[in-house]
């Protein structure tokens, strides 16, 4: 699957969607709103809302999180903001302050 | 040029994405997709074939076979290759129009223009 690529050093202020993989080495302000993965690398910086399916974060989010599948916070994320996903995973190492919703479902 | 795909901040905006908003960065880029806002690049910018760019574009140097509605001014050079259409003004100290684009626009070259052709251009 083609997936779109921010590098480290762009910046982008507006607004990303589509329906493919994205994944940010740099940084992100406004709204990404994907049909599919997002993947905020280590050292990616995102002030944005997110929704997507499945969102990863290695880096940094300010902002609120909607992924329809799994939300995954790896061990050197930064994260504030809320999250609402029926799948919230938080390592060890994350660091995380918001709300988290899984839903109904449990 | 090694393998550019191997670069890890290499920058592509893929053929199922819309990026609108301002995008600035100081590498190459690629365009499969969509973008709606200015670009503004210390870096090569390709518009692949497909691509679509809404907006007014500053890069080091541009190469393009996609779709532009917007100015493009280039530190280096504009390409517009076979099958490409650019409907702006181009600015570069090299600008090429291959055959078989669609360019609607105008062309400055920024040219230290020879003495006669100035002289005639004066009057």
């Amino acid at each position: 699957m083609a997936n779109t690529v921010i590098g480290s050093t762009i910046v982008i202020d507006g607004e990303i969607s589509g329906d493919e993989g994205l994944v940010v080495h740099g940084t992100v302000k406004g709204k990404i709103d994907l049909a599919e993965k997002i993947e905020v690398a280590q050292g990616g910086v995102v002030e944005a809302t997110i929704a997507a399916r499945v969102v990863t974060v290695h880096g940094v989010v300010a902002g609120d999180i909607h992924a329809s599948e799994r939300a995954d916070l790896r061990p050197e994320s930064q994260v504030i903001g809320d999250i609402r996903s029926p799948r919230v995973l938080i390592a060890d190492g994350a660091i995380f302050k918001g709300s988290v919703d899984m839903g109904n479902g449990g | 040029m090694v393998a550019p795909a191997m670069n890890p901040s290499h920058c592509l905006i893929g053929l199922r994405m819309t990026v609108r908003g301002a995008l600035v960065g100081e590498e190459d880029l690629v365009v499969e997709g969509r973008v709606e806002g200015n670009i503004t690049l210390s870096g090569h910018l390709l518009i692949a074939e497909g691509g679509v760019v809404e907006s007014d574009v500053e890069v080091e140097s541009a190469d393009i076979h996609g779709h532009v509605i917007g100015d493009v001014a280039a530190a280096v050079a504009i390409t517009i290759h076979p099958g490409a259409s650019v409907h702006g003004n181009l600015r570069a100290p090299r600008i090429v129009i291959e055959d078989g684009a669609h360019f609607k626009g105008g062309v400055d070259m920024d040219v230290d223009l020879p003495e006669g052709l100035q002289r005639a251009r004066g009057r």
